[in-house]
């Protein structure tokens, strides 16, 4: 599964010179049909020029008077979801890869939101596990303590078979609807697949424990199609991190997470409890 | 009756002066969109007469550098020049345009001295 800007960066980058023409750039623009060029002198990055700096400049002039300076850059290590952060957070179209102070790639957006669409559920908006994860990678990396929820609808299999699946699937975007505005701006929210969502907080227990029974009577007190009623089991886990080093085994701490999680969830509706907390903590293990 | 025959002439005039280094003399204005911008004026003055000239970059509408020789600067104080330059230089100049200015600056004094 891609998940860093290495897997979709493209390798062979036209470039041009600082000292070129801005007609040359354009040129070269419209022959490989891209709307932009990384700017090298002797090898080194030093701007970067678009079809829209072309269109605002004279073409005889030299491209370093036309090109954006200092370009935003990023490593070929970045994560898509934090590549998408920067190029919305910068207004830009492009994001030259860069490592060890050489140009490696470039990801356009398109590239990008072409990718991350496949982590991206259209009936909810939500996005998919890979996102919870990403999440959990940085809470971890910041030192932060987090905590995994995992939500399923009671009993839901009986509302598609009485109301129908088109019933069945407007519960389930109102319920990602609810979850999504429960949750705090940093916590990757993520359908996880039919029913069932997931949460990951850089928060502690209690925090979460909080936010699930919250979300238990959010979806108790709503309005739900034809007037059916519809209640929500909430498995936690977290409070005790133990370890929190990038190298490889957060994934697998995660994921070891998020089954408690669900284990806890399965729990809290076989006793009817709506909420379960995980009580044998198997954490991250560096 | 006989049509007369055409004549076709053609009047040279040559008048010969010496070329600049560089062919500018005291300031360009260079506009947003003129065929040479900052760097490649930079470029030139640097390459025909190093270490004589400044580019200061300008927040204005239609202008977006200034070169100036350093003469001038160190007897004008940029902040003191550029106000008037943009204020003359602003009424003819447009974005495609480099605008060339002369400029001479006499500094006068008096002293009143005890006898």
């Amino acid at each position: 599964m891609s998940a860093s800007v290495a897997d979709i960066m493209c390798r062979e980058v036209i470039t041009v010179g600082p000292l070129e023409s801005v007609a040359r750039a354009e040129g070269l623009m419209r022959a490989h049909r891209i709307g932009g060029l990384p700017v090298l002198e002797d090898g080194r990055l030093v701007g970067i020029i678009t079809s829209r700096d072309v269109r605002a400049s004279h073409p005889n002039r030299l491209v370093t008077d036309a090109m954006t300076r200092n370009p935003v850059v990023v490593s070929p290590q970045l994560s898509l979801w934090e590549a998408k952060e920067v190029l919305e957070k910068n207004r830009i179209e492009r994001l030259p890869v860069v490592e060890g102070g050489r140009l490696v790639g470039i990801v356009t957006k398109a590239a990008l939101y072409a990718e991350l669409g496949k982590y991206w559920d259209a009936l909810t908006g939500l996005s998919k596990s890979e996102y919870l994860l990403e999440r959990a990678r940085c809470f971890l990396l910041q030192g932060r303590e987090i905590a995994v929820l995992f939500f399923d609808l009671d009993d839901f299999g009986r509302v598609n078979k009485l109301y129908g699946h088109a019933v069945g699937d407007e519960v389930i975007r109102q319920t990602g609807g609810l979850l999504q505005a429960l949750m705090p701006p940093e916590a990757g929210l993520c359908r996880y697949g039919g029913d069932e969502f997931a949460a990951v907080l850089g928060a502690t227990l209690d925090q979460a424990r909080e936010l699930g029974l919250r979300a238990v009577a959010r979806v108790e007190e709503a309005e739900w199609p034809l007037g059916i009623r519809i209640s929500l089991s909430v498995g936690i886990v977290g409070g005790r991190r133990a370890a929190a080093r990038p190298d490889g085994n957060w994934r697998f701490g995660v994921k070891e997470l998020l089954n408690l999680a669900s284990l806890a969830c399965t729990r809290a509706k076989r006793q009817k409890s709506r909420i379960a907390v995980a009580d044998t903590l198997q954490l991250v293990r560096g | 009756m006989k049509a007369s025959a055409s004549e076709r002439r053609a009047e040279i005039t040559l008048r010969l002066s010496e070329f600049e280094f560089p062919p500018m003399q005291d300031v360009l204005l260079v506009g947003k969109r003129a065929p040479i911008g900052p760097e490649a004026a930079r470029r030139m003055v640097d390459a025909l007469s190093p270490e004589q000239y400044e580019v200061l970059p300008l927040d204005h509408a239609v202008l977006e550098a200034a070169v100036i020789r350093k003469n001038l600067l160190r007897m004008v104080p940029a902040e003191k020049l550029l106000p008037f330059l943009l204020e003359e230089g602003g009424k003819i100049a447009h974005e495609s345009a480099i605008v060339k200015a002369q400029v001479t600056v006499t500094v006068e004094a008096t002293r009143t001295v005890e006898l």
